[in-house]
């Protein structure tokens, strides 16, 4: 399957009109990272210079966009196999800086992608304290360690963009509950431990 | 929402009253609002969870304040007051019957768990899996533990709360509660 249409890597070529490598490195960046949603405004915002009109500003994002999104989704790490998705006649010096950046970039690449993928709300963090209950209205003195436990959880990225949601679950735990947890999670543990020596 | 007890059917309604009785009893967790909201709603009823978790809320407090004080079923159906017109004939029986039958052996005293102001930890559902592939990468192998938590809210009320972690945040996960574990032994 090749990465892009003819047409679109024609569109590349303006990044020849760059004022320098870094321009096209942050270009790529952004092209990556913006969902298809968001090319229409980056291609206004970061191509006045590089092209001629809208049409070709939107091109242009679009190419580098499907691009590098090509090279993260088939997972490929050699610049070979960069080099090869390029058309013969295509502009050596460009495919040779383009194929650098792309390299520079795979790895954080990848794991944006992957932190960004569909999931259930995710846990970001995990705050608890112990305490001692003494007394109540019901029972006037006793001594029953408790524990507090408060869980964020962040709703799947792709729905949120750029506000994540943050819930918070505060829960509390007797020793008996906590030893309900302590055993389902040292389940998963050792199951972890089987996959793992797998 | 005392006007929504009417749609529910007296079967239906005596469950709801029997769970809380044996939620204040200690003989069961929680109550699965959710769960029987979903067999109400399959057999032809158009009531929310929201509203059967306000009815649950209401029959919740009007059994522990009335164990609290040791009413008869005949102080109870004083107690309810104007209500008991409100009320749906079938309804008022459901309560007095739960009440004659069960309402003598609620201990509500007597127990440092009750004093939920905060949800109660009741299980922990899980699962462990690897996403293979993705739209944005065709070769994940990515694993990841899945969790529900189930939780007793003030009234008694079961909620499932679920969410994701990555290997590394599990361990963390597990570690912090044998922490816990280790501080509790020592309080």
């Amino acid at each position: 399957m090749a990465a892009l249409r003819d047409g679109e890597f024609a569109a590349l070529q303006s990044l020849l009109k760059a004022p320098s490598k870094d321009a096209v490195r942050q270009l790529c960046q952004e092209c990556f990272s913006s969902p298809p949603a968001g090319l229409g405004p980056l291609a206004q915002r970061a191509c006045p210079g590089l092209t001629a009109d809208a049409e070709e500003a939107e091109q242009l994002v679009s190419a580098l966009h499907n691009l590098t999104r090509h090279v993260v989704y088939r997972g490929l790490t050699k610049a070979e196999d960069i080099l090869a998705l390029f058309p013969e006649n295509f502009h050596q010096n460009l495919k040779n800086l383009l194929t650098k950046i792309i390299l520079e970039n795979i790895s954080a690449w990848r794991n944006e992608a992957q932190a960004s993928q569909i999931s259930l709300p995710r846990l970001v963090d995990m705050d608890w304290r112990v305490d001692v209950k003494t007394s109540s209205d019901s029972i006037s003195r006793m001594a029953v360690p408790t524990c507090l436990l408060q869980l964020k959880m962040q709703e799947d990225v792709a729905l949120c963009g750029n506000s994540p949601v943050v819930s918070a679950l505060t829960v509390e735990l007797s020793k008996e509950t906590l030893d309900t947890m302590l055993e389902g999670l040292g389940r998963i543990r050792d199951q972890l431990s089987a996959v793992a020596n797998k | 929402a005392a006007d929504k007890i009417n749609l529910i059917p007296q079967d239906f309604f005596a469950e709801l009253c029997e769970q809380i009785v044996q939620h204040l009893n200690h003989k069961i967790p929680g109550v699965n609002t959710a769960e029987l909201c979903q067999r109400i709603q399959t057999s032809g009823i158009e009531i929310s969870v929201g509203d059967l978790a306000k009815i649950a809320n209401i029959v919740s407090f009007l059994f522990s304040t009335a164990a609290r004080n040791s009413l008869s079923t005949e102080e109870l159906v004083t107690t309810l007051g104007n209500a008991v017109s409100a009320l749906p004939k079938h309804a008022l029986q459901v309560i007095r019957h739960v009440w004659n039958e069960q309402g003598k052996s609620i201990s509500v005293s007597e127990d440092a768990g009750n004093m939920a102001t905060v949800g109660q930890f009741v299980d922990i559902k899980w699962k462990l899996g690897v996403a293979m592939s993705s739209d944005t990468c065709r070769s994940l192998k990515y694993p990841y533990v899945t969790v529900t938590l189930t939780v007793a809210d003030g009234s008694g009320q079961l909620t499932d709360k679920t969410f994701e972690m990555t290997i590394p945040q599990f361990k963390n996960f597990f570690r912090q509660f044998k922490e816990m574990a280790a501080v509790l032994e020592t309080v």
